[in-house]
């Protein structure tokens, strides 16, 4: 709002097109008399189109002009060299067999369908989906409620969210290490506990107990990032909003349901698709933990490519890059469609 | 306040204090290890607190060096993604031009590749222009991550400036590039913040590149880290290494408190 309502402020008689006349209604709405103006209109369609319409008329107030690739060409250059370049040279690699980098063969197709058919490839990728769902299922409900809970009080905002924050800044491969002393049965704070409540001493021997750990260590790791995001664009709600609502009546669940989540829908997307990518690929906290253990059960995608690029197979883990790539493309893919239809059900 | 509303409140409270807490175990548990002795040294018995793995970071060269190769490689990276930043998210914001829905799915694709994936290629490409063993290739390729997000953070806060504000500035005869320079760049300095935390967050704690850019020099600080487990591992010590690797996140993190307790509108994916 503040940002239509500063441009009116300059020169509020010129504006003469039609998402502008849209806006300078809605700001008259927010201005002087937000309370009527929503009870007017009655509560969800009143403080609905607040929401919700104003980002969708300012983004289309946009300058059709090819200049627009002078200033993407730095970011464009520097990801063609670090992403694009090595990701052709994976493609590269992927058709054929090396022993040394300057004696190869060309093999075709022979690595993708070997990697396509064996068990091993489709055992972790299974594992990898059910370890993604089970993250988002709690992070991102838990991120929110967290990003709710958070106080008004300006003081207690800035030390909460630093305070919240600290997990996101220790370097990746000491995660699993601080977890694995927080177990520890002899000098840990859990593990001296966690025994009394029917915790086995040999946990590693069990599948269930080591997928328990890698998945409160990620939640631990990264709901706060999850918190920050949500937080964000929670702030962003003008005051008034609520006193609206609560003129109106509205319960803590109206008003998440038709004032908070509206807010909330881009950045949600985001969240859910860097920590979906980010824990489909999970390598460097999860390995540690039990070695992909026991028996191959907490072994993921991104476990398998590192342990090919470790074995020195170009071949095989250039084919593996390749098919990854794919994966994170149809993902992104199938988010960037989900963004679409956000947007249609928006701008109606 | 109604009586339900007493009740939601403190239940917000006890859920936010529990969740803290959480947040803070492991953390706990690393401060308090990193205070004892796990290795007999001279003076101190095993299990009794000592300062002496803190004294041992500032004795050890190899740990005080990588400390400055950390820090060195996250200024470089901030250095080279929000000057780059800048204009794309500018031009992702404010502009239409022929394939920008794509460029900006591209760019986010790369944001979400892991780095892992793209690790071989990466080594030879870099070997080959001589940047392998040095805090610029480190930078350099945490780029690959960095630069999208950034480009996002950043044209949230863009689109939250007023369109009237740049026609303002063209019909006083700015320039566009003039009009980012002197008019845009102050209104967003918050937003440049948040977004420098951002990448100095996921480029200090990155783990994969910086293990395979440096076989030999500029090993960075988890690297060191690594390098301390062995036969005898001394884990108070990569205890106190771990604590005093968080801490200047978390100075940062105070400092900016403030511009994320406000609140910034994000982009859209």
């Amino acid at each position: 709002m503040t940002a239509i309502s500063l441009g009116l402020d300059d020169r509020g008689g010129l504006l003469i097109d039609d998402c502008r006349i849209n806006s300078a209604r809605l700001l008259v709405v927010d201005r002087k008399d937000s309370l009527q103006g929503a009870r007017h209109g009655g509560f969800n369609s009143g403080l609905h189109s607040l929401a919700q319409r104003l980002p969708v008329s300012v983004s289309r107030m946009k300058d059709r002009t090819q200049t627009g690739w002078l200033f993407v060409l730095p970011s464009v250059l520097i990801l063609s060299l670090i992403g694009l370049v090595p990701l052709l040279t994976v493609v590269n690699y992927s058709f054929f067999e090396i022993f040394i980098l300057d004696a190869r063969f060309w093999v075709g197709t022979e690595w993708y369908a070997e990697i396509i058919g064996s068990g091993r490839f489709w055992a972790s990728f299974g594992r990898s989906l059910l370890f993604s769902t089970m993250i988002l299922c709690v992070q991102i409900p838990l991120g929110i409620a967290i990003a709710l809970c958070i106080p008004k009080r300006k003081i207690w905002v800035g030390i909460t969210l630093a305070v919240l924050a600290l997990p996101l800044l220790v370097p990746w491969n000491m995660i699993p290490s601080l977890w694995l002393s927080l177990l520890n049965p002899e000098t840990g704070l859990l593990g001296r506990i966690l025994p009394y409540l029917g915790w086995p001493d040999n946990w590693k021997l069990s599948a269930q107990h080591t997928w328990a750990v890698i998945v409160v260590m990620d939640v631990w790791h990264w709901t706060s990032l999850v918190v920050i995001l949500c937080y964000s664009a929670l702030a962003t709600i003008p005051q008034s909003y609520y006193q609206a609502a609560a003129i109106d009546g509205a319960g803590p669940w109206q008003v998440f349901r038709h004032i908070q989540l509206p807010k909330l829908h881009h950045v949600l997307l985001m969240a859910v698709l860097l920590r979906f990518m980010d824990s489909f690929m999970i390598y460097t906290e999860a390995f540690p933990i039990n070695a992909g253990g026991p028996n191959g059960a907490t072994m993921f995608l991104a476990v398998d490519l590192g342990e090919d690029i470790k074995a020195f197979n170009y071949g095989p883990s250039a084919a593996r890059s390749v098919i990854y790539f794919l994966i994170v493309l149809t993902v992104a893919w199938m988010f960037s469609k989900a963004q679409g239809k956000l947007d249609g059900t928006e701008a109606t | 306040m109604t009586r339900s509303a007493k009740y939601l409140l403190v239940i917000k409270t006890l859920a936010l204090w529990a969740f803290l807490l959480f947040a803070c175990l492991p953390l706990v548990q690393m401060t308090l290890i990193s205070f004892v002795a796990t290795l007999p040294h001279p003076g101190v018995a095993v299990g009794r607190p000592t300062l002496n793995n803190y004294a041992g970071i500032w004795t050890d060269p190899s740990l005080r060096s990588a400390f400055l190769n950390s820090v060195a490689y996250v200024l470089i990276n901030i250095c080279i993604t929000v000057p780059v930043a800048i204009p794309a998210a500018y031009a992702f914001s404010r502009l239409s031009f022929l394939g920008d829905k794509h460029l900006f799915f591209a760019f986010i694709a790369f944001r979400i590749t892991p780095p892992v994936v793209l690790t071989l290629p990466v080594f030879q490409l870099f070997s080959a222009l001589g940047i392998v063993n040095s805090v610029f290739g480190i930078a350099l390729a945490h780029c690959l991550f960095n630069l999208p997000i950034a480009i996002w953070i950043l044209q949230g806060f863009i689109s939250a400036i007023p369109k009237e504000m740049d026609e303002t500035a063209f019909l006083d005869g700015h320039s566009r590039l003039h009009f980012i320079w002197k008019i845009l760049l102050p209104q967003i300095a918050p937003g440049i913040a948040v977004t420098a935390f951002f990448c100095f967050m996921f480029s200090w704690v990155e783990v994969v590149f910086a293990r395979i850019l440096t076989t030999t020099n500029g090993k960075p600080i988890s690297m060191a880290i690594n390098a301390l487990f062995g036969f005898q591992t001394d884990i108070g010590l990569v205890m106190a290494v771990t604590a005093t690797s968080t801490l200047p996140g978390a100075v940062l993190l105070f400092a900016m408190r403030n511009h994320l307790s406000r609140g910034f509108k994000v982009g859209r994916l």
